[in-house]
């Protein structure tokens, strides 16, 4: 066969993408998410103070070397008992996400890939959806199947599903509009060639960022339920309900901000995650 | 004739908003009677809450509780869509006047919310374009992130501890006085204009890097012209959308703001009505809100147009390129 | 620098004198050293491909680099101040009164949500004139003179309901509105229609006589810059390669670098590629026909108007040879080649490829008839999944059609990769990992693994610098002379039909013009759209004033 010319160089800032370090604060963000992950499978790992049992000679003490978190009204370590509390904090957030992603994601997918009246009866159930405020959603769903995290989570997940609907299916529409969708098309690919492997994949990034991000927003919506008393109850360790019990000692500030300011680490360094992966190319 | 098309898709869009809120309501309904047994002859029949036979039989009969489901739906729809609402179970009270009682303080609230988070999502986006990026504009653009990651009860404790406990600035005996409504108003607003400032500042970087705004640059327009006229401007519509969703948020997250900050309103009601399970009360807020979140987006649909020419669809016909008609 | 005795003269004439500039975004330099003088009334055109840095020096002069980001250094002299020691404020009263701008893209150049007339004003302001009654007739008065029938209607719309040509046209008024002494115009015709391209430019070169303009004009087109400028500055990866007279760069270029863009560019090198063309086909012989368009028509409905997009449009191509579809947007060409592969249905009239019709089948025999008829995109950063690596990309059609086992397909991924002219290393990497040229190879590659017998070449590049080009048309010559492929070619660029077609068929609003032999159609056109087209391509002057001497490399100071 013939030679040809050489094909022209490498731009140099392609070359550089793939090069691309990541950030020091998104390292910094998954060693908090890796920290809260320990706590939650190995909280034992951790604290050696009982999370449940105090003793009332050592209540209300301000944060100190023995008691990092300070202690609470019944003497018990605040430190012992957020560790204590990642559990349940962790999974509902994990399983609000795993309801709005099965859920939304594939009603997303039917609707973008299907479209018709299939797109138009999604359409308008997300409109439902969107017009429920979450917070709504979750007491009524609290109220009729009973005062628990579980059900909490639940509620969560489901008003997500409206986000993750509409991101997959406009994913999906925006892949599947797509010049190389038409060109696997003209190679001879099959309607679930394509689907599997064009248009998932190639929506697979943004829908991954959302359900990162949306794991940190559920745990602040589940924290919330939980400080208004929706979730188990005490002497549970819900970091929201940690909170609510806390804020009724103004005096001893630590009570609120300790448990508070886990819960904005944790999820700020969710939130930067997601942004990477958003980002990241 | 000219107007038609304009008319017929508010038509459209105004069906489509009703459909939305029976939607909504039935939604609400199903999640109530899902379960086998109904949770309000449950609840009514449960010897703790204290009912007496004679009161409960009112009440089954009211809501035709001892028909079926589809029955008892249509019943509650056909009530609520000349706006009956029911009967509180707890204080047989009509539901519609406990919750026109409860609407002006939330609404207040909302309202005054929302102006707080226009305004700051405005200040720190205005930063986030006009400072010299040496003084600070990294730390201005971090603001938004950050506040996304902190729930509004905490902000609000925050607040209290701060302002009512350390600086005295209200009192939280007094809920409803300027000073308190104002710090709740910061408590609600502040993960909104979280939201709303990322926004805008994603559409005034995006409008930064447009072709038309290094062209009008390049004719020497001052720095707030050209802030105002080519990125403020063509960012507004994705500002609207993202209000008009915030509605949802800023109702749904007056629970825990009037929870928190000792206020009657909507919020307080749901905890009464959640804690108690009167599910007329519960059924009867969500639609409620259903109704505001629809009307506040159907609102935003239609001054879309006005907004962005390029979406009023009459303007169709376009003038005829001079640069064809020599050829033709 | 020194001052000698010229100084004086020279400074009088002089507006923009460019010296030792670089530019860098963090560690990458896209500018080098660059230094060139313009003369004020003269034209000087920046030449480069993309990555040249010419639209770097283009924003450096108009000061819109962002101070932030970019770190600029030496000196831009306009009227012998330095542009880069002003502060912002100072350089802000420049702009649009002594400098103006006219942008590449006219469809993304005016703010989509005001009216031209508010816009108009803001240049119109730069005048003082007493009131806005005043700057309004100004501007109507400048929409006269760029040629816009009714001044008073473009004054009153918004940019979305103008045609780009119109939108150039008014940029380019809002440029000379507020009478600037010189005008940076970056490749302000690259994103219109041939025939339209020539009118804007006449235009240009018109109001620089008249308003007695200075110009920068910013290209990747040689020979539209000897045809419209008196001076060339030749740029590659940021650094001057060559400066000079216009034609003498293009008759004679003294740089390695200008030397292959001459040679590269199409409109100066009609027959490049034909002897390797002739050479497969006489190999061949003629044999019957590759592709039948019989009196085929389509029309398209949107908001119950109806658009013939297609109109009784016939043609055939020999099997074997290069047919090309010649047209403006609008022109039908795109449509035919979705009728053509059967992604549309045709209204009436009928498409046969190598004797088979292609409307009127079944999904399987489609399917089949798709083994025989590839495409090839415009665009290699659409055309290419980018989650993909290229192994995968090119081997899909075998695994879609389940050809060979595992070994054969591999064996058949690697001949195919190495005949469009790249190496097995590029195998595991994925399209962003690409240049834009290596991408329209590995699309070919990707049409070609299942050794079709027509290609149809959608503009394929049309995206691409033109040094990239030639390199592409030269492989696509290749294959064609080595397996005797029917190449329906499509295209906008005249100069480059004339260099790979056999025979043309000229488009206009759907229909047919003009068809027959490329060199009868170019020669001896029949028809007057025809000649237009062909006189947009751009005929640099053979020499007149006398040229001054070229010289080489960077600018000495």
């Amino acid at each position: 066969m013939a030679t040809f010319p050489a094909a022209q160089a490498l731009p140099f800032r392609d070359a550089w993408a793939g090069a691309r370090r990541v950030p020091t604060a998104v390292i910094l963000s998954f060693a908090v998410v890796f920290i809260v992950v320990a706590w939650s499978l190995l909280p034992d790992l951790f604290t050696h103070h009982d999370a449940y049992v105090g003793d009332t000679s050592q209540k209300l003490l301000p944060p100190s070397a023995r008691y990092w978190f300070g202690t609470d009204h019944l003497g018990r370590d605040l430190f012992t008992r957020v560790v204590h509390g990642t559990w349940a904090s962790v999974t509902s957030a994990a399983m609000a996400v795993a309801v709005g992603l099965v859920a939304g994601g594939l009603m997303g997918l039917l609707a973008g890939f299907l479209g018709g009246w299939t797109d138009t009866v999604v359409a308008r159930l997300v409109d439902v959806l969107l017009a429920i405020p979450n917070f709504l959603l979750a007491v009524v769903i609290v109220s009729s199947f009973g005062f628990e995290t579980t059900n909490i989570a639940i509620a969560t997940g489901v008003s997500s599903v409206a986000a993750f609907a509409r991101l997959m299916r406009s994913e999906v529409l925006r892949t599947s509009t797509s010049v190389f969708v038409e060109a696997s098309g003209l190679l001879g690919g099959s309607r679930w060639h394509i689907l599997l492997r064009h248009v998932l994949p190639n929506s697979s990034r943004s829908v991954l960022a959302l359900a990162v991000l949306q794991f940190g927003t559920s745990i602040l919506i589940i924290a919330g339920l939980a400080f208004l008393g929706y979730g188990d109850p005490p002497p549970a360790a819900d970091w929201g309900l940690l909170v609510a019990s806390g804020k009724d000692y103004p005096s001893s500030p630590w009570l609120v901000f300790a448990p508070a300011g886990v819960i904005v680490v944790t999820v700020l360094a969710i939130n930067r995650i997601s942004r990477w992966i958003r980002h990241a190319h | 004739m000219s107007l038609s098309p304009h008319v017929s898709h508010a038509a459209s869009r105004i069906a489509q908003a009703v459909v939305v809120v029976l939607l909504a309501y039935t939604a609400t309904f199903l999640i109530i009677n899902v379960l086998p047994g109904d949770p309000i002859s449950n609840m009514l029949l449960d010897p703790d809450n204290g009912f007496t036979p004679e009161e409960i039989a009112p009440i089954i009969a009211y809501y035709g509780l001892d028909r079926p489901v589809p029955e008892q739906l249509w019943t509650a729809l056909s009530r609520f869509v000349v706006g009956d609402l029911g009967i509180s179970l707890r204080s047989n009270l009509p539901v519609s006047g406990l919750v026109l009682d409860a609407l002006p303080s939330t609404l207040t609230l909302a309202a005054s919310a929302l102006a707080v988070s226009l305004l700051l999502a405005f200040l720190i986006a205005y930063a986030s374009q006009n400072l010299p990026p040496r003084l600070g504009q990294g730390l201005i653009r971090a603001i938004p992130s950050v506040s996304l990651a902190i729930p509004s009860f905490i902000v609000g404790i925050f607040l209290i501890q701060v302002f009512a406990f350390q600086f005295g600035l209200f009192r939280i005996t007094s809920p409803d006085s300027f000073a308190a409504t104002l710090f709740a108003a910061i408590a609600l607003g502040l993960p909104v204009s979280a939201q709303i400032a990322e926004v805008l500042i994603t559409n005034l970087d995006h409008e930064a890097r447009q072709d038309y705004f290094a062209v009008a640059r390049s004719r020497g327009l001052s720095r707030a012209a050209l802030f105002g006229r080519h990125q403020l401007r063509p960012s507004s519509l994705p500002v609207v959308t993202m209000v008009a969703l915030a509605v949802g948020e800023l109702l749904g997250g007056s629970l825990i703001t009037e929870a928190i900050f000792g206020r009657k309103g909507i919020g307080s009601l749901v905890q009464g009505a959640a804690s108690t399970q009167d599910f007329p009360v519960l059924l009867a807020v969500v639609s409620l809100a259903a109704v505001v979140f629809v009307a506040v987006n159907l609102l935003a649909d239609l001054i879309y147009p006005l907004l962005d020419p390029r979406l009023r669809r009459r303007q169709a016909a376009r003038i005829p390129a001079p640069d064809a008609e020599t050829l033709v | 620098m020194h001052i000698d005795r010229l100084a004086v003269s020279r400074a009088a004439t002089e507006i923009l004198r460019v010296e030792d500039l670089s530019v860098a975004y963090g560690r990458q330099t896209v500018v080098r050293q660059a230094g060139f003088t313009l003369e004020k009334g003269k034209a000087l055109a920046l030449i480069g491909e993309s990555g040249s840095g010419k639209s770097t020096i283009a924003k450096a002069v108009l000061g819109l680099l962002g101070r932030g980001e970019a770190k600029v250094t030496g000196r831009i002299r306009f009227k012998g101040e330095d542009l880069l020691a002003l502060p912002e404020r100072k350089f802000r009263a420049l702009r649009g009164r002594a400098i103006g701008f006219v942008p590449q893209d006219p469809q993304n150049a005016l703010n989509p949500v005001r009216t031209i007339g508010s816009q108009a004003h803001e240049a119109a302001r730069l005048l003082d004139l007493p009131d806005g009654e005043a700057e309004r007739r100004a501007i109507l008065d400048t929409f006269a003179l760029i040629g816009l029938a009714d001044p008073e209607r473009v004054y009153r719309s918004y940019p979305h309901q103008m045609s780009g040509g119109m939108l150039q046209r008014v940029l380019i008024g809002l440029a000379v509105l507020p009478r600037p002494d010189l005008i940076v115009a970056d490749e302000p015709t690259s994103a219109l229609d041939v025939t339209i391209q020539k009118r804007i430019l006449d235009l240009l070169m018109e109001l620089r006589g008249a308003l007695d303009l200075s110009l920068l004009f910013i290209t990747h087109d040689l020979a539209l810059a000897a045809e419209r400028t008196d001076e060339v500055v030749v740029l590659k990866d940021g650094a001057v390669q060559e400066i000079g007279a216009s034609g003498q760069v293009f008759r004679a270029p003294a740089s390695d670098y200008a030397r292959r863009l001459q040679a590269d560019v199409p409109a100066l090198n009609p027959d490049r590629f034909r002897a390797v063309a002739r050479r497969g086909q006489e190999a061949r012989g003629g044999g019957g026909m590759g592709i039948r368009v019989e009196a085929v028509s389509k029309s398209f409905h949107a908001d119950g108007r109806s658009l013939r997009a297609v109109d009784e449009v016939s043609f055939s191509v020999a099997a074997g040879r290069t047919h090309a579809l010649v047209g403006e947007s609008g022109s039908g060409k795109t449509t035919l080649v979705r009728l053509l592969l059967g992604l549309e249905t045709p209204d009436a009239g009928r498409l046969t490829v190598d004797g088979q019709a292609v409307h009127g089948l079944s999904r399987d025999a489609l399917r089949g008839l798709r083994r025989n008829l590839q495409l090839v995109y415009q665009n290699p950063f659409t055309s290419l999944d980018p989650t993909w690596k290229v192994r995968n990309l090119i081997r899909e059609p075998l695994d879609q059609y389940r050809l060979g086992d595992r070994a054969e397909r591999e064996a058949r991924v690697l001949d195919t990769l190495r005949s469009v002219g790249l190496s097995e290393e590029l195998l595991e990497r994925r399209p962003a990992k690409l240049s834009g040229g290596q991408r329209q190879r590995v699309a070919i590659a990707r049409a070609l693994v299942l050794r079709p017998r027509v290609l149809v070449l959608d503009e394929p590049t049309s995206a691409l610098d033109v040094t990239v080009q030639a390199g592409i048309l030269q492989v696509l010559s290749e294959l064609q002379a080595a397996h005797g492929l029917t190449y329906l070619f499509i295209s906008h660029d005249l100069s480059v039909v004339r260099q790979i077609a056999d025979t043309v068929t000229v488009l206009r609003h759907g229909r047919v013009v003009e068809q027959g032999a490329v060199e009868q159609v170019f020669e001896r056109p029949a028809q007057a759209y025809t000649r237009a087209l062909i006189d947009s391509i751009p005929r640099p002057r053979r020499a007149e004033s006398a040229p001054a001497p070229a010289r080489d490399h960077s600018y000495q100071s």
